[in-house]
């Protein structure tokens, strides 16, 4: 087994054991995860969004 | 979850819903690592299923208390809820056999694994059938189980697809 290998083995076994919180504990994980998504999501509509048009002055430059 | 939960209740108890379960990827949770997901779903049995307006004594008892509705979801605390009325037999025999689970004091009614297992298949997304892996994986429900209980309703072929797409050839 290569380094990588154990490395990917003890993550995983680590992964695991988020199964064996509690429920509630879980809940609360997923809205943690919730937020950080729809900030992403805010952030990228933001970023999508067209920029107001800028306003011409009055003597034209 | 708890307000969900005292709220879910409410609306049982005034006889706004027949009976009620939380299912998705919130009830997957139960058996499974944390999942990301954005709403909360709850399956609602209603005393006059045939009306065309059906979850709107729902959103009015939900306003009535101060939880007005955003797009398809009734912000609950942290959680937007959406309503999905029974829509077939096997969704009134998950409800029926939902189990009561404890959350923090408040008791809240949530489908049961090899219901949700069979409800995702029955779906069909992507995301569905991840769900249904994880919840063998977690060993919550057997496969067995899971093939039993899509024959009974009528979703048998569905499982021989899953099982030959994402189980035949695990290593």
């Amino acid at each position: 087994m290569t380094e990588v290998e154990r490395l990917f083995e003890r993550q995983a076994r680590w992964q695991r054991q988020r199964q064996a919180l509690s429920w509630p504990e879980k809940i609360r994980l997923a809205e943690r995860m919730r937020a950080t998504a729809e900030a992403f999501r805010r952030q990228r509509l933001q970023r999508l969004a067209p920029a107001p048009p800028e306003r011409s002055r009055p003597n034209g430059n | 979850m708890k307000e969900v939960a005292a709220l879910l209740n409410a609306m049982c108890d005034a006889g706004v819903v027949r009976d009620y379960a939380l299912f998705g990827a919130v009830a997957q949770m139960r058996y499974t690592e944390p999942v990301a997901t954005l709403d909360a779903d709850v399956l609602v049995a209603v005393p006059e299923p045939e009306r065309i307006d059906v979850l709107n004594t729902i959103y009015e008892f939900c306003r009535e208390r101060g939880y007005a509705p955003e797009g398809e979801a009734i912000p609950v605390g942290a959680w937007p809820v959406q309503f999905v009325p029974v829509f077939s037999e096997l969704t009134r025999d998950a409800v029926a056999a939902a189990e009561i689970v404890d959350f923090e004091g408040v008791p809240i009614r949530v489908v049961s694994a090899s219901y949700l297992a069979v409800i995702a298949l029955g779906v069909g997304r992507a995301k569905d059938f991840t769900r249904v892996l994880a919840l063998m994986e977690s060993g919550a429900v057997a496969p067995e189980a899971i093939a039993a209980l899509a024959a009974r309703h009528g979703l048998g072929d569905n499982w021989q697809r899953f099982a030959r797409r994402f189980l035949d050839d695990r290593g």
